[in-house]
């Protein structure tokens, strides 16, 4: 059937008020006494607290509480509870607060702060991950491996650094590397994926107040408001319900804000003034050095071929920098590992991944979570392989792509359903081959290169969305849910899916602006790309017992079954007697002229959960771990000067099998913001450290991200809609997608280009010069 | 105490600065209730702050308080007119430019400047004068959208109809 709101290009509904500067962000609120927070940081990467002297700063003007971490006996965390809210005996990173100083203004506060002197004993310090995983490392957490921990899924190595090892076991990759021909062939090669930061525009903040009566109430610029209240009822040991997350608009998000970070520092220092909100808005610094970086991993990878191009086996080894805490960020690593191998088959697999502790900010989700990381790998093997075979990098993908009945690495079993990745290349490459490269030249040099791409939600097993939807006696509708707006449009979307399935206009919709814990239905967290696909099957089922309810109302009204009356554009029909009520009449219950009311109001709560997940099991890493895929290719064409070494992308293209484009215009920007910030990651961006252990890079420019000059010159946006029974009208995840592929996209191009393999991001333009002047000396 | 006098929106303001450091954004913002200015950066990088100060578009966050002694100054705020939406925001609306919206303000702000002093400003001075700003959602190619047809916009508003 047609659908008639769904697929539409609809304007979003919260465009209006973002672009009159009415859009309400969390450094936005203002409450009453209200005090303001700076924070005292570490500067150093390790070292134990020998003293904190406040005395100077408690006289300073409009001073009103310093607290410190002396004596704080809480640790937070949601399956590793590893993280005091702030430093207590050690600091494990330079950006770790180790004094929280309240005062009347933000001046007021910085000046004290600055009079805070803290003594340490400066400890060895380790920033890199396959250094901080070898004996001998400093030893970051000598706890590591007692602390509480979900068993199941966390994986400590007792006495190092590494928090969590998942390893993957499929077949036998060894019995298979050792059975290689002469004839095929491997190979093989050492990959960096640096720390980032996700630069979501808006800075983290948060407001906390504990209340005279023991409620605690938050405001945050958080993805995960259920998981921030449990997480603070956890740390307070209070009943969730005497906890309340307000979650205004988020500015950007990125997977930065889906975890809990600063706030359960903001609610320990609220915690000593109760009756005063505490506030908290970091600056861009303290974004970089103290909230939660991305990625950090170095790895290596072995993948075997036939001489006709079929994989045979991949190997595997990652280690993260996943800093001074690891609840964060164990899960980015274990699914950096099972989905290493890119969307294709392989019959022997052995991946091992270590989550290792590290003097740096603790790694959370970024974009992604560790999909980009692991098939940067892949995606770079496979052309360095095609190459080796002689074969268009196309073919070998052709060759191997995951389709109908073949077996990912988890040991799922593909469907058709699932998505055409062939499509999906040949869209890519009619795309890039319409414009043929010019020849090289004395400036100029030009390339094109390709991946492919799968993405599997990581989520917990019984994460789920819930809807609520009330009509009112005009028969307008408004719909709750507790998808987090940060960009994405997930507030319009749900507007266009209520639309669609009440088939009534979406002017008669309302859906929830602020979430709130205390108001909005349960939702696990807006993350994984989760909200248009759980979320839209929430309201699916919610919007269906409203039809129900009111089909047993007007039943009831005409004397019939339910069954008979039919549902038509906001209307219940008799079939017979083409009698006619409305969803308005019947919102209250249906009242006859005497006021007798008969029929339950229309208000109804719908809910969806992926069906049968599992964890992976803790030997074989295997299981039914990942909820869906979705597929894809990229590929682009570049041109690299010779003399400045600058990449200029002249024409970057996407494929995404989406099941479905709820809103044409929204997907169009997810894409081509994810392969801007991909290209980020490609070329520009590293959080850098200096000899001391602390951050360089701490804000723009030296921080660089893309430009509008930095965008490609041109991008092709193609978006498949494979039918299938996930998603709602057969939509699936697409947000995170575009930015999986896009490091080994360009990196092929750029060995197109130059003959030199990049394996190490960002291929920044010193890098690039170098490698050309090298080229140019070894000929 | 220091005090400040400048119009904001074409409202003479009257402030009174606390000690330390005291950029235009904190009283925008702070004194003054105009959170529509963002602050993304706090050094002039981003744009999220950029506002209108006699007649040039500034980031507000460089911009110490008493350099606004006398000026005048246009903020988000004070663009859509008696209610209606100033035709850059409609093209940022229209072109579906908006995402988390955190850089829109100052996008808009930079355009209104630029389109104020140069209504026919050709591609290029756009693209030079949005490359000023970041923003992390959109990749950019619905803001330049917006920001030719914004230009069309005030075209047509400018002719005689």
């Amino acid at each position: 059937m047609k659908q008639r709101y769904v697929g539409q290009k609809v304007q979003r509904v919260d465009a209006v008020n973002k672009v009159v500067g009415r859009a309400c962000y969390v450094a936005d609120i203002s409450l009453p006494r209200m005090l303001h927070a700076k924070v005292v940081r570490a500067g150093i990467p390790h070292g134990k607290i020998l003293q904190i002297d406040t005395i100077e700063a408690e006289k300073m003007p409009g001073m009103k509480k310093i607290v410190t971490g002396k004596g704080c006996e809480m640790l937070f965390g949601t399956c590793l509870w590893d993280q005091p809210p702030i430093a207590v005996d050690k600091v494990r990173h330079a950006g770790e607060a180790v004094a929280v100083v309240l005062a009347d203004t933000v001046n007021q506060a910085e000046a004290a702060a600055k009079a805070v002197k803290v003594q340490y004993e400066k400890l060895p310090f380790v920033l890199d991950p396959v250094e901080a995983a070898a004996p001998g490392a400093p030893v970051i957490h000598e706890k590591n491996g007692s602390y509480r921990r979900v068993e199941y899924s966390v994986h400590p190595i007792p006495g190092t650094n590494v928090f969590h090892h998942y390893k993957l076991r499929k077949g036998n990759s060894s019995v298979a590397r050792a059975e290689s021909d002469v004839i095929d062939v491997i190979v093989e090669e050492e990959f960096e994926f640096p720390l980032s930061n996700h630069v979501a525009l808006e800075p983290h903040g948060a407001i906390c107040r504990f209340g005279l009566d023991g409620e605690i109430e938050i405001w945050a610029s958080n993805q995960a408001p259920f998981v921030l209240r449990d997480v603070l009822a956890d740390m307070f040991k209070v009943p969730a319900s005497r906890v309340r997350v307000h979650i205004p608009y988020l500015g950007g998000g990125f997977g930065g804000k889906s975890d809990v970070s600063i706030e359960p520092m903001v609610a320990y220092a609220a915690s000593f003034v109760p009756g005063y909100a505490v506030k908290l808005v970091l600056t861009r610094k303290e974004v970089f050095t103290s909230s939660l970086l991305g990625r950090g991993m170095k790895g290596k990878m072995r993948i075997g071929a036939k001489k006709d191009g079929t994989f045979t086996f991949l190997e595997a080894e990652m280690y993260f920098a996943d800093g001074a805490y690891g609840d964060t960020s164990w899960p980015v690593d274990t699914v950096a590992g099972h989905n290493c191998t890119g969307p294709y088959e392989f019959g022997n697999v052995t991946v091992d991944v270590y989550g290792v502790y590290t003097n740096s900010p603790p790694v959370g989700a970024y974009r992604g979570y560790g999909h980009p990381e692991g098939q940067f790998m892949s995606g770079r093997l496979i052309d360095m392989l095609a190459k080796r075979l002689g074969m268009p990098t196309g073919e070998i993908m052709r060759k191997n792509f995951l389709s109908e009945g073949r077996q990912n690495a988890l040991g799922q079993v593909i469907k058709k359903s699932h998505g055409n990745l062939a499509a999906c290349l040949d869209a890519v490459e009619k795309a890039i081959d319409e414009t043929p490269l010019p020849e090289n030249d004395d400036r100029y040099l030009y390339g094109k290169g390709v991946a492919a791409m799968m993405k599997s939600p990581k989520m917990a097993a019984n994460a789920a969305s819930c809807c609520t939807m009330q009509v009112n006696a005009d028969g307008c509708v408004f719909v709750n849910l507790a998808g987090i707006e940060m960009g994405q449009g997930v507030q319009t979307v749900f507007t266009q899916m209520v639309a669609e399935v009440l088939q009534i206009p979406m002017e008669k919709i309302k859906v929830y602006t602020d979430v709130d814990t205390q108001f909005s239905p349960w939702e696990w967290q807006t993350v994984a790309s989760m909200q248009t696909y759980r979320g839209g099957r929430a309201i699916q089922d919610a919007a269906l017992r409203i039809i129900e309810l009111a089909k047993d109302t007007a039943a009831k009204v005409w004397n019939c079954e339910p069954g008979m009356v039919l549902y038509r554009e906001g209307e219940l029909i008799h079939p017979n007697t083409e009698g006619k009520l409305t969803l308005g009449v019947l919102a209250r219950g249906y009242m006859s002229f005497n006021g007798l009311t008969v029929g339950s109001p229309l208000i109804a709560t719908g809910w969806y959960r992926v069906p049968g997940l599992t964890d992976p099991d803790p030997e074989t890493g295997m299981g039914n771990a990942a909820g869906s895929w979705t597929f894809g290719c990229q590929a682009c064409t570049l041109r690299v000067d010779r003399q400045t070494g600058e990449v200029k992308i002249l024409h970057f293209a996407s494929a995404f099998d989406v099941g479905k484009v709820v809103n044409p215009v929204t997907a169009r920007g997810q894409v081509a913001g994810g392969v801007v910030q991909g290209l980020g990651a490609a070329l520009m961006e590293k959080i850098v450290f200096k000899e001391d252990g602390t951050i360089k890079n701490v804000n723009f420019p030296a921080y660089k991200i893309p430009r509008l000059k930095d965008a490609p010159k041109k991008q092709t946006i193609v978006l498949l809609e494979t039918p299938n029974d996930e998603g709602p009208w057969s939509a699936k995840p697409m947000a995170e997608h575009p930015i999986v592929a896009v490091a080994a996209v360009v990196l092929n191009a750029l060995y197109d280009a130059t003959g030199v393999e990049f394996t190490a991001l960002p291929v920044t333009q010193d890098k690039i010069l170098e490698a050309l002047r090298k080229k140019e000396e070894a000929l | 105490m220091r005090i400040l006098n400048f119009s904001v929106n074409g409202v003479p303001r009257t402030v009174h600065l606390e000690e330390g450091r005291v950029m235009l954004s904190d009283v925008l913002r702070d004194y003054l209730g105009l959170t529509g200015t963002k602050i993304g950066c706090g050094v002039g990088q981003c744009g999220a702050c950029t506002v209108i100060m006699d007649k040039k578009a500034v980031t507000s966050c460089t911009v110490p308080a008493e350099k606004a002694e006398g000026k005048s100054v246009f903020t988000i705020e004070g663009l859509a007119d008696g209610g209606k939406l100033n035709p850059i925001q409609e093209a940022f609306v229209e072109a579906g430019a908006v995402q988390c919206g955190f850089c829109t303000p100052g996008l808009v702000m930079r355009l209104f400047a630029l389109f104020s002093e140069n209504p026919e400003a050709d591609d290029e001075t756009i693209e030079e004068e949005l490359n000023k700003h970041l923003c992390r959602c959109t990749g950019y190619e619905t803001i330049l959208e917006a920001a030719r047809l914004s230009r069309s916009k005030m075209i047509a508003r400018a002719k005689p109809s």
